[in-house]
């Protein structure tokens, strides 16, 4: 088999991809060597180091979320621990995007086609992307490793710890190239993938917390048990990369032998009509919507459930031990609601990740020219929006409530006692303002500035990283207050003024005006 | 809107996108009832002015009508009365090929239920597979049965049957032709000349955001050469210097005299006259298709011969 046309496919997708690329490499660097400078400003000495230890191990709660750290009694195993939940999702993500957009996206588009005509043999294109997706990892994981010497993490250690984080990512990468091959459009290799991704959640959390060999059962368990801060496994490493070899190898040899266009899956035949409510723009808006909304009502649903049932655990660990409540920026007084709390604002950056990417739906219906049409009939341009902000904020509430519910129950029955209903979904509730204020802001992008669409997602990210990460490195208050979730009183634990929340709605109210008034005034496409 | 003259009229109009000026002051009329082809190569701005007068984006300056209206101002209200086919035909991925028509129908205002399936069964459309599952052609027959089964009265078609094999092409033609004689106007954008010359009544060239050029197809053939060949007998006396002959070419083959010359349409009938003085064996006669029209309207250089009539002498350019 001849990688005949490998450097030129290399060139095309470095050309078109290179930006996610280096935005994927920039944010994931940026994130870990933040994070690595923010513990050592904070755990400055042994001692420290060795309450924060103390803290989070005193129970499963925190297992099951971060991981089961090993030689967390030191630098790196805060640094991991504390990054644990967002590598163990972003890492993943990278692989998976990389490969997905330059592969089988491509392909949907049509693009493929063009250079499989020309001197490219057919399986180039996924090698190529494979090739091109493990250079980013590599690079991504080198200078990761230099980030954490640089800050006083020993030098072994670190480079196990960014090499177990770089095999991680290799083995969705492999796992993407071959579901690429076998489902029809990109959206079923994001949707597959991140279905296993998230089983390989659960297993490691489970295995995590019963001590168990489930944690082997998962991808993300080989990354943990390489142990980079505790006995340093480095055989641990070959697991994943042998099976993102077989993954990536099988891929490739399917890719070879298929057809163009082809793939395992197909969807079949539907409906010949459209019912009365599909027709209605209210219908269309919410069929539109309606897979974001399922997917991150998926997201938050997880956490909530896992959360939930946990509680007991979690609350037994803070009574016991203060300064596990300390570290995680709860405080010990009432742990079932400092609990809730944490898990809440979870919820809030779940469903605030729903809101820009609903509003990011509209942008893509524009792009992809299905907004022409749609304005060129008697919908006017003020109705189209408003049914859709309509159908996005009732998304927004539906994932707030549901995941709420979810958590009210799901710790009732971990606690053996009623917890108030009213009391979580209150605390979820809460948060709404401030999720339509990012929702808001990126509407404002959309109406007035549409081309600039990518910067509501750099929003979210800021927002998501203070949120995720800013009590815990005791950020400066000026940063935490720019995330507004920091303004919503840290529901059920603190209480919630009534004016901070007037504040967030009314900016958010003021932001949806400003993308009408633009969004009426702008020429339509604009590409 | 009892008593209007046009259905679409733009004056002097133009648009310009950042440094880009994409419509110069472009002149457009539509009239009731009449096939419109609008001609341009590729950029010339025919999509910008349909956007335009669709009130989809704003005209920089200029004066645009669509019904007697302002298009940007009133579009919804406006959109009542028109279908409209885009440029490059995008439908929703996870539906169904029928579910989109039924929703660009609603989008217009509801089908014509009788013709939604005369027109599923005339473009062989399967209506129950997914959109992501279409062809290109198949996504345009969608879109172009969602406007021609639309009671509506006017028809926007931007490049309408790009992707269509020859046979749609046709069931297209005859289609636009019925709704044409039920009194329906349509303007046709394309660079497709045979659907336009089999089509449009009336039809506007534009070159770089400007019209260069409009009128009936006879109109715009008038003033154009006819091209000539003829087989005689004899050698056609003084036929080279014959008013309105141009082009001038004569051989000796075969025993006959094998003539070919173009000739403005006006003196066409004195030199048929000569010719026939001297004993036709064969004679050709070619009108000028509308290609040659659209060509000879961009020179070589791709310059518009501006202020000058499409019939000017042939003299005038070599």
């Amino acid at each position: 088999m001849r990688a005949t046309g490998l450097r030129a496919m290399l060139g095309v997708q470095w050309r078109t991809h290179r930006r996610s690329m280096l935005v994927w490499i920039l944010a994931l660097v940026a994130t870990l060597v933040g994070t690595a400078g923010a513990v050592a400003g904070l755990y400055t000495t042994p001692e420290k180091i060795h309450t924060y230890a103390q803290a989070v191990t005193a129970g499963n709660a925190l297992a099951a979320i971060n991981g089961k750290v090993e030689g967390i009694d030191s630098l790196g195993g805060v640094i991991q621990d504390e990054s644990g939940f967002l590598f163990a999702f972003l890492l993943p993500l990278l692989g998976i995007s990389l490969v997905a957009q330059v592969t089988r996206r491509e392909e949907e588009a049509g693009r493929l086609e063009a250079l499989l005509g020309g001197r490219v043999a057919r399986h180039v294109p996924v090698l190529a992307g494979l090739i091109g997706t493990s250079v980013a990892i590599l690079v991504t994981a080198i200078a990761s490793a230099l980030g954490l010497i640089a800050f006083g993490v020993p030098a072994s250690r670190s480079v196990l710890y960014a090499a177990s984080l770089g095999a991680l990512a290799f083995v969705f990468a492999g796992l993407a190239a071959l579901l690429a091959q076998v489902t029809l459009h990109s959206r079923g290799v994001y949707v597959w993938s991140l279905l296993v991704l998230a089983v390989a959640y659960l297993l490691r959390g489970v295995g995590d917390v019963t001590n168990t060999w489930v944690t082997w059962l998962s991808p993300l368990g080989w990354a943990e048990k390489a142990a980079p801060f505790g006995a340093m496994r480095w055989w641990t490493l070959l697991i994943p990369l042998a099976l993102g070899g077989v993954l990536a190898t099988l891929a490739v040899l399917v890719a070879a032998r298929r057809d163009l266009g082809s793939s395992l899956v197909r969807g079949g035949a539907g409906s010949a009509r459209a019912t009365a409510w599909l027709r209605s723009p209210l219908g269309l808006a919410t069929v539109i919507h309606r897979p974001a909304v399922f997917g991150w009502l998926a997201g938050a649903l997880v956490i909530a459930g896992m959360m939930g049932a946990l509680a007991q655990q979690f609350v037994n660990a803070v009574t016991g031990n203060p300064a596990m409540g300390e570290a995680i920026g709860m405080s010990g007084a009432q742990p079932e609601d400092g609990f809730l709390a944490i898990t809440q604002l979870y919820i809030a950056i779940i469903a605030t990740g729903y809101a820009v990417q609903a509003v990011g739906s509209l942008r893509g219906e524009e792009t992809a020219g299905r907004l022409e049409p749609r304005l060129s009939g008697t919908l006017s341009r003020m109705r189209w929006l408003a049914v859709h902000g309509l159908v996005i904020v009732t998304g927004l509430v539906v994932i707030v409530a549901v995941s709420s519910v979810v958590l009210a129950v799901a710790t009732a029955w971990s606690m053996g006692t009623a917890t108030h209903l009213g009391r979580v979904v209150g605390a979820g509730a809460a948060y709404l303002p401030a999720e339509l204020l990012v929702g808001g802001l990126t509407l404002a992008i959309f109406g007035l500035r549409p081309r600039a669409f990518p910067a509501g997602w750099a929003a979210f990210a800021v927002v998501a990283f203070i949120a995720f990460l800013g009590p815990g490195l005791k950020l400066a208050g000026w940063v935490l207050d720019l995330a507004p979730t920091t303004h919503v009183g840290n529901p059920p634990l603190g209480t919630v003024k009534a004016m901070p929340l007037v504040v967030l709605g009314a900016i958010a109210a003021v932001l949806a005006v400003a993308a009408a008034v633009g969004f009426r005034r702008r020429g339509v496409p604009q590409g | 809107m009892s008593t209007i003259h046009t259905v679409i009229r733009t004056e002097g109009l133009t648009k310009t996108f950042g440094p880009v000026r994409a419509l110069d002051g472009l002149d457009l009329e539509v009239a009731p009832g009449e096939v419109h082809g609008f001609l341009g190569p590729n950029g010339a701005g025919k999509s910008t002015t349909i956007r335009v007068v669709l009130g989809l984006i704003r005209a920089s300056g200029g004066h645009v009508e669509l019904f007697g209206g302002d298009p940007w101002r009133q579009a919804a209200t406006l959109h009542e009365q028109l279908a409209y086919v885009a440029g490059d035909v995008a439908l929703w991925p996870g539906l169904t090929g029928g579910q989109c028509l039924d929703v660009l129908g609603a989008t217009q205002g509801g089908l014509d239920e009788t013709r939604r399936a005369a027109l599923i069964d005339r473009f062989d459309l399967d209506p129950t597979k997914r959109v992501r599952d279409y062809s290109k052609g198949n996504r345009q027959k969608v879109a172009l049965i969602a406007a021609l089964a639309a009671n509506v009265d006017l028809l926007v078609l931007d490049e309408p049957t790009s992707g269509l094999d020859p046979l749609m092409e046709q069931a297209f033609q005859e289609v636009v032709r019925e709704r044409r004689e039920e009194g329906c106007t349509v303007l046709l954008s394309s660079h497709i000349m045979d659907e336009v010359e089999a089509l449009a009544d009336r039809v506007s060239i534009i070159r770089r955001g400007r019209t260069v050029t409009t009128g009936t197809l006879a109109e715009l053939r008038r003033h154009t050469r006819t091209h000539v060949h003829a087989v005689t007998v004899d050698a056609p006396a003084g036929l080279a210097d014959a008013l309105g002959v141009a082009d001038y070419g004569s051989e000796r083959l075969d025993g006959h005299i094998d003539s070919r010359f173009t000739i403005d349409a006006e003196h066409l009938d004195a030199v048929v006259g000569q010719l026939h003085a001297a004993q036709i064996h064969t004679l050709t006669v070619t009108p000028p298709s509308l290609d040659e029209l659209f060509l000879r309207t961009y020179d070589a250089e791709g310059v518009p011969l501006e202020g000058t009539e499409l019939g000017e002498p042939e003299e005038v350019r070599r």
